[in-house]
C-alpha cells in the first residue's frame, strides 16, 4: 500500500456563515508532486492552513505520514517545509540573514544556508538586502526559507505568483527536481491547469470548498469524453429527435447542438437519425475534450450549483 | 534541556532581527533629549546660583522626564517597530509554520522588548554621568556641589524599568495583536497623556502609564514597584496565551 504524505478526513473551515472547506478528504501519497489545483477563492490556501495548523479546522483531520498533526504538531512540522502565497521575508535583513534567522530557530546546521542558496540559484545575491531583490528573486528566497529544515513534504501555496515566464519555467524545473534528487513529496497549489499538468503525478481540484476530482493526471485525461457537435437547421426538432432516441444532446448556439458520443459511428448514427427525421444537417464535428475543458467543467458545475 | 535550547535559540535569532532596526537606535537615541534638557536646567539654573546641586538637579530632572514622557513613549515605539517588522510581510504565517512553540515566539519577543529598554536605561544613566562630567569641565562652581549619588540614580533608573513591566507586556500583546500600527501607537500616545492627569488624582498611583514616575514617590514606590511586575507578569501570560491559540490569516 502507497504511503501517503498528507491525508485529511472530512476537513471543513467555516468563516462566519461561507463554508470555505467542505469535508475535504484529500489524499497525498508520498516521493511526488501533488498539484492542488482550484479557482480563485475555492479554498486552497484554506485548506493549506490547516495542513500547516496555521487555522483550526471546525471539523475533520489532518494526518501527515499517518500521524494526526493535532497531536503531533511539532514533530510533524519539523518534516514539513512551506511557502504560502506571498514569502515572509524580513527586508532590512539580506538574503542570507533571513536564512540564518530561521536557521538559528530550527536549530539546523550552518552548512545548511549555502546548500539552499545553491538549490534556488541565489548565492550571488544572498548578501544583499532583501528590499532590492526582484519579485522572482524574493520567491526564490521563499522556497530556500521551505528547505532549510531538509523537509520530507514540501508545501508550496501558488509559488508562481507574480513571476514572469522565464521564472515560472525555473520555479517549474525546480519542483520537478525536488522528488528526483531529494525525495521530498511536493503539494503545490495553483489556479491554472498549466502550471499543475506540467509537474503533477496526482491532482486534486477544489472549487467552492468541495474537492470535486482526486486522482492521477491519467485518472483526470480518462475524463475526457469526447463530444460531437452538430450544425443543424432546426435545432429545437433535432434536439427533441436525439433525446427521444436515447442521446445527450444540448443546444450551445442558436443552430449548434452538443451531444456525448463516444465514437465516429456514433457520428454516422445521429446523422442518419437527423437526415431520417427531416432535419438539416450542415455540420459535424467530433472533438475531445482538453484538460481545461474538464477543469472548466468540474469547476463550473460546482459553482453553479453553488449559487 | 532541550527547552531550555530552544528559548537560547529563539533569543540568538531574535537579536539578528534586531540588525539595523530603528527600534535599536531608538535605544540610545531616547535617553539624549532627556539629559540634553536636564543639562540645560543645571546650566540656566547655575548662571542664577553658583550653589545649585549639580548631581541631584541633573538626576532629578532627567528621571523625571524619562519616567513620566520618554520611556512610556520609548516602550510604545520599541514594541510597535520590533513587532511591525513582522506584521509588515506577514511574516506570522512562516513563523508558525516552524517547529517552535508559539509560546517561545510571543515570550522571547517581550523578553528582547525589556531588555533592550533596561538598556536604554543604563544608557540614560551613562549619559548623567558623562554629561555631569562635562558641566564640571565647562563650569567647575559646579563641582562644589553635592556627591554623585550614583547609587541612588542606578537604583532609581532600575526600579523604572521594572515598574514599567506593565506598559511593555500591554504594548507588546497591543503590537503584536493588530497589525495597523496607529493602534499599537494610539494607546501608547494616550496613555502617556492621561498619565499627566492620572498623576493629580487618588487613583492615577494605579494608572500603567504612571508606575515608572511613582517609584520616585517614597510613600508610593513599593506598590507602583510590585504593581508594575505582577501586572506585566499577568499581561504577559494572558496575551501569550490568546497569541497561542491566535488563528493566522
Amino acid at each position: 500500500m502507497q504511503t501517503m504524505a498528507i491525508e485529511t478526513r472530512g476537513l471543513t473551515r467555516r468563516f462566519g456563515t461561507h463554508l470555505a472547506v467542505d469535508s475535504v478528504q484529500l489524499s497525498a501519497p508520498s516521493a511526488g508532486v501533488y498539484g492542488f489545483l482550484g479557482p480563485n477563492g475555492a479554498g486552497k490556501t484554506t485548506t493549506i492552513r490547516m495542513l500547516l495548523g496555521l487555522i483550526r479546522p471546525d471539523a475533520g483531520e489532518v494526518l501527515i505520514f499517518g500521524e494526526s498533526l493535532a497531536a503531533h504538531r511539532y514533530a510533524l512540522l519539523r518534516r514539513i517545509g512551506a511557502l504560502v502565497e506571498t514569502p515572509s521575508l524580513y527586508s532590512h535583513l539580506t538574503g542570507r540573514e533571513n536564512l540564518e534567522f530561521t536557521r538559528r530557530l530550527l536549530g539546523a546546521p550552518r552548512a545548511l544556508i549555502d546548500r539552499v542558496l545553491d538549490t534556488v540559484k541565489l548565492a550571488a545575491s544572498a548578501d544583499r538586502r532583501v528590499r532590492e531583490y526582484s519579485l522572482g528573486m524574493r520567491q526564490r528566497l521563499g522556497l530556500a526559507l521551505a528547505l532549510l529544515n531538509e523537509p520530507q513534504l514540501l508545501i508550496l501555496d501558488e509559488p508562481a505568483n507574480g513571476l514572469d515566464p522565464a521564472g515560472i519555467h525555473e520555479m517549474r524545473a525546480l519542483i520537478r527536481r525536488l522528488p528526483e534528487e531529494l525525495g521530498i513529496t511536493v503539494f503545490l497549489s495553483s489556479h491554472l491547469l498549466s502550471e499543475i499538468e506540467q509537474v503533477a503525478d496526482h491532482i486534486g481540484i477544489i472549487n467552492a470548498g468541495r474537492l470535486v476530482f482526486q486522482g492521477t493526471l491519467g485518472e483526470l485525461q480518462l475524463q475526457r469524453q469526447p463530444m460531437l457537435t452538430v450544425g443543424v437547421r432546426n435545432a429545437a426538432q433535432a434536439q427533441q429527435e436525439l433525446v427521444a432516441a436515447g442521446w445527450s444532446a444540448q443546444p450551445i448556439a442558436a443552430d449548434r447542438l452538443q451531444i456525448k458520443a463516444s465514437a465516429e459511428s456514433d457520428a454516422i448514427a445521429i446523422n442518419r437519425l437527423l437526415m431520417q427525421r427531416q432535419c438539416e444537417v450542415f455540420h459535424l464535428a467530433v472533438a475531445q475534450a482538453s484538460l481545461e475543458d474538464i477543469f472548466l467543467s468540474l469547476t463550473t458545475n460546482e459553482r453553479k450549483e453553488v449559487e | 534541556m532541550t527547552t531550555l535550547f530552544i528559548w537560547l535559540r529563539a533569543l540568538h535569532a531574535e537579536t539578528l532581527r534586531l540588525k539595523r532596526t530603528l527600534a535599536l537606535r531608538l535605544v540610545f537615541i531616547a535617553p539624549l533629549p532627556v539629559v540634553l534638557l536636564a543639562a540645560i536646567v543645571v546650566w540656566e539654573k547655575s548662571a542664577e546660583n553658583s550653589a545649585v546641586d549639580l548631581w541631584d538637579t541633573l538626576s532629578k530632572v532627567s528621571l523625571g522626564a524619562w519616567s513620566l514622557f520618554m520611556f512610556p513613549l520609548l516602550i510604545t515605539l520599541v514594541t510597535t517597530l520590533l513587532n511591525s517588522l513582522d506584521h509588515s510581510d506577514k511574516i506570522w504565517k512562516h513563523l508558525f509554520a516552524l517547529p517552535v512553540p508559539r509560546s517561545v515566539v510571543y515570550l522571547t519577543r517581550l523578553l528582547v522588548g525589556e531588555l533592550l529598554l533596561a538598556i536604554s536605561s543604563l544608557a540614560l544613566v551613562a549619559l548623567i554621568l558623562g554629561t555631569g562630567w562635562v558641566l564640571m569641565r565647562l563650569r567647575p562652581a559646579l563641582a562644589s556641589g553635592g556627591g554623585l549619588p550614583l547609587h541612588e540614580i542606578l537604583k532609581n533608573s532600575l526600579r523604572m524599568w521594572l515598574a514599567a513591566g506593565f506598559i511593555i507586556a500591554l504594548q507588546h500583546w497591543i503590537s503584536i495583536r493588530w497589525a495597523a500600527f496607529t493602534i499599537s501607537l494610539g494607546a501608547g500616545i494616550a496613555g502617556t497623556f492621561c498619565a499627566l492627569f492620572a498623576s493629580g488624582v487618588s487613583v492615577g498611583r494605579y494608572f500603567p502609564w504612571l508606575l515608572p514616575a511613582n517609584v520616585l514617590s517614597p510613600e508610593i514606590a513599593s506598590l507602583s514597584l510590585w504593581l508594575g511586575i505582577g501586572g506585566g507578569l499577568a499581561v504577559a501570560l494572558l496575551g501569550c496565551a490568546a497569541f497561542v491559540r491566535r488563528d493566522v490569516s
